[in-house]
C-alpha cells in the first residue's frame, strides 16, 4: 500500500472513532444503543484482567484452528482427486453444488441433533463450510496445469509421486492459496454461528451473552475481536498469496 | 455420458441415504429417509400449504435487502474506482466490516432497529452489499483503456463517456456480483429469522431444530438450496439478456 493511502486510511479510522466518541457523548445519554470507543475499550480491559476474554478467545481459537486445518487436508486431497480424475469430479459434481448453496446456518440444527454440542459439532461446521472452497480451488488449479510442465516431468522420467508433489502440487499452490483465503471468512463465520447456537465459551457465546444480558459495551466488544481476527487472518493469508505466487495480482479485499 | 454418472451419483447416494435412515439409525428423531422428506415437503406444499407463508416472508426480505444492496453498492463502488481519495478514505471500514462474521452485527442491528422487518432486511443488505460494491469497483477499474480512448477520440466525456463507455463494460462485473451475493443474502435470511422471528424459512428450521422435527428440518434445507440455485439461474439468464455481446463473443 502506498504511503499516502495508508496516511488517508489511519486517518479515516482515527476520525471515525473521534466522531463516534463525541457523537455518542453529546447526543446519547445512554449507553445501550452505541457505547462510545472508550467504554468499549473499559469492558475490554475488564474482560481481560478477569481472564474471561482469554478463555473466550481460546475456545474459539482451538475450533477454528481444528476446523480450518481439516478442511484444508481433506479439501486439499478431495480436490486433487477431483482435478485429476473426471470421473470422481463428475461424481462429486452434484453433492458439492447442493451442499454449496445450503446456508450453513440452516445446517447447525442437524449437526447438533448428530454430534451434539461439543467441540465435535464445532469441527464440523467449520469443516462444512471452509472445505467446499478449498477442495474447488485445488481441483480447479490441477486442471489448468499446464502440459508443458508435464512433458517435462514425463521426459525426466519422474514416477507419478514425483510428478503429484513436484509439479502437480506446487502449480496449483496459488489456487490453493486462494481456496484457503475465502475459505477462512466463512471458516471465522461458521464458528460464531455453532457458538451462538450452543456453547460455554467462545467469542459467539460472548456474543449472544453480551446481548441477552444488554450490556452494549461487550457486545462491542465481541464484535471488535471478531472484526480483528477476520481483519488479521485475511492479511496474514493475503501475504502467503503475495509469497506464493507474487506473478498473480491479488485481490484488494 | 457425464450427465449420466452425475444421475447415477445422485441416486445411489439418495439410495444409500434411504437404507442408512431405515436399516442402520431407525429414530425418525436423527434421520428419516428421503422418502419421509419429499412426503412431507409434498404435504407442506400442496396440502396443507403452510411452507407459502414462510417463503413469502423470506422472499420480502430478500428481495428488499438485495435491491437496497444494489442500490448502494453499485454507486459506491463506482464512486471508489473513481475517486482514489474516497477509496483511500472508505477502504478501512469496508474491509473491517467485510472480513467480520456477519452474524456478529446481527445482535448489534437487533438492538437499534429491533425485530422487525427492518433489522432483517439490514442483516441481508450487509451480506449482499459487499460483493456487489467490490465488482461493481472492479469492473470500473478494469474497463480497457482503449474502449477509453476510443471514447475520448470521439470527444465523449464526462457523463457521456460514462454513460456510453464505463457503465456498459462494467455490467458484466456487477451482474457476477449480484451473482455472488445471491448466496450471501440467502444465509443473511436464514441468519435474520433465526434471531426473534415468527415466520420465514429460516424461522421454519430454528423451530424444526428445536423440536427435533426432522422431516420439516429437510424441507426446509431444501427449500434453501432450491431457492439458492433458482436465484444463481435467474441472474444468468438475466446476464446473457443484459450483456448480448458476450455471447455473441463467445460463440465466435
Amino acid at each position: 500500500m502506498p504511503g499516502q493511502a495508508l496516511r488517508r486510511g489511519c486517518l479515516s479510522i482515527a476520525g471515525g472513532l473521534l466522531l463516534w466518541e463525541i457523537l455518542t457523548r453529546l447526543l446519547l445519554e445512554n449507553e445501550l444503543l452505541i457505547p462510545p470507543p472508550t467504554s468499549v475499550l473499559r469492558s475490554l480491559w475488564k474482560l481481560t484482567l478477569s481472564g474471561e476474554l482469554n478463555r473466550h478467545l481460546s475456545a474459539t481459537l482451538f475450533e477454528f484452528v481444528c476446523g480450518f486445518s481439516t478442511a484444508c487436508i481433506v479439501g486439499i486431497l478431495l480436490g486433487y482427486l477431483m482435478g485429476r480424475y473426471r470421473w470422481f469430479d463428475d461424481l462429486m459434481d452434484p453433492w458439492i453444488a447442493t451442499l454449496y448453496s445450503i446456508p450453513v446456518i440452516a445446517f447447525v440444527p442437524f449437526i447438533i441433533i448428530w454430534f451434539g454440542i461439543g467441540l465435535f459439532s464445532k469441527i464440523i461446521v467449520v469443516f462444512k463450510i471452509t472445505a467446499v472452497a478449498i477442495m474447488l480451488n485445488t481441483a480447479a488449479g490441477i486442471k489448468t496445469i499446464d502440459p508443458v510442465w508435464l512433458e517435462l516431468s514425463n521426459s525426466l522420467r519422474l514416477s507419478p509421486w514425483e510428478t503429484t508433489y513436484k509439479i502437480r502440487l506446487p502449480a496449483a499452490l496459488p489456487y490453493i492459496i486462494t481456496g484457503m483465503r475465502l475459505g477462512v471468512g466463512r471458516a471465522l463465520l461458521g464458528v460464531i454461528v455453532a457458538e451462538l447456537m450452543a456453547a460455554n465459551a467462545g467469542l459467539g457465546y460472548l456474543l449472544r451473552d453480551a446481548s441477552e444480558t444488554w450490556d452494549s459495551p461487550k457486545l462491542f466488544v465481541a464484535v471488535v475481536l471478531l472484526a480483528a481476527m477476520g481483519v488479521g487472518s485475511f492479511i496474514l493469508i493475503r501475504k502467503g498469496e503475495q509469497k506464493l505466487a507474487p506473478w498473480r495480482e491479488t485481490a484488494e479485499w | 455420458m457425464k450427465g449420466a454418472l452425475k444421475l447415477i451419483s445422485i441416486l445411489s447416494g439418495l439410495v444409500l441415504w434411504h437404507l442408512v435412515a431405515t436399516r442402520v439409525v431407525n429414530d425418525s428423531s436423527l434421520l428419516v429417509s428421503p422418502l419421509v422428506v419429499i412426503a412431507k415437503g409434498y404435504e407442506m406444499m400442496f396440502v396443507t400449504a403452510e411452507l407459502y407463508p414462510h417463503l413469502v416472508a423470506s422472499s420480502w426480505i430478500f428481495l428488499y435487502g438485495m435491491l437496497i444492496a444494489a442500490l448502494v453498492g453499485v454507486p459506491l463502488g463506482f464512486l471508489m474506482a473513481l475517486s482514489p481519495v474516497t477509496r483511500d478514505y472508505v477502504n478501512p471500514w469496508m474491509t473491517a466490516l467485510y472480513t467480520t462474521p456477519r452474524i456478529a452485527f446481527a445482535p448489534v442491528l437487533l438492538l437499534w432497529l429491533g425485530i422487525d422487518i427492518a433489522s432483517k432486511i439490514a442483516i441481508v443488505f450487509l451480506g449482499c452489499v459487499f460483493p456487489i460494491l467490490i465488482n461493481s469497483f472492479y469492473g470500473m477499474r478494469v474497463v480497457s483503456r482503449e474502449f477509453v480512448e476510443v471514447g475520448r477520440s470521439f470527444r465523449l466525456s464526462g457523463v457521456a463517456l460514462f454513460v456510453k463507455i464505463l457503465l456498459p463494460a462494467s455490467v458484466p462485473f456487477i451482474l457476477a456480483g449480484l451473482r455472488l451475493a445471491v448466496g450471501r443474502g440467502l444465509t443473511g435470511v436464514a441468519i435474520a429469522e433465526w434471531f426473534g422471528a415468527t415466520e420465514g424459512l429460516g424461522y421454519l428450521i430454528f423451530f424444526a431444530g428445536q423440536t427435533f422435527n426432522i422431516p420439516i428440518l429437510f424441507v426446509g434445507v431444501a427449500v434453501f438450496a432450491l431457492l439458492g440455485i433458482f436465484g444463481f439461474q435467474v441472474l444468468k439468464i438475466i446476464e446473457n439478456l443484459a450483456t448480448p455481446w458476450r455471447k455473441e463473443f463467445e460463440t465466435k
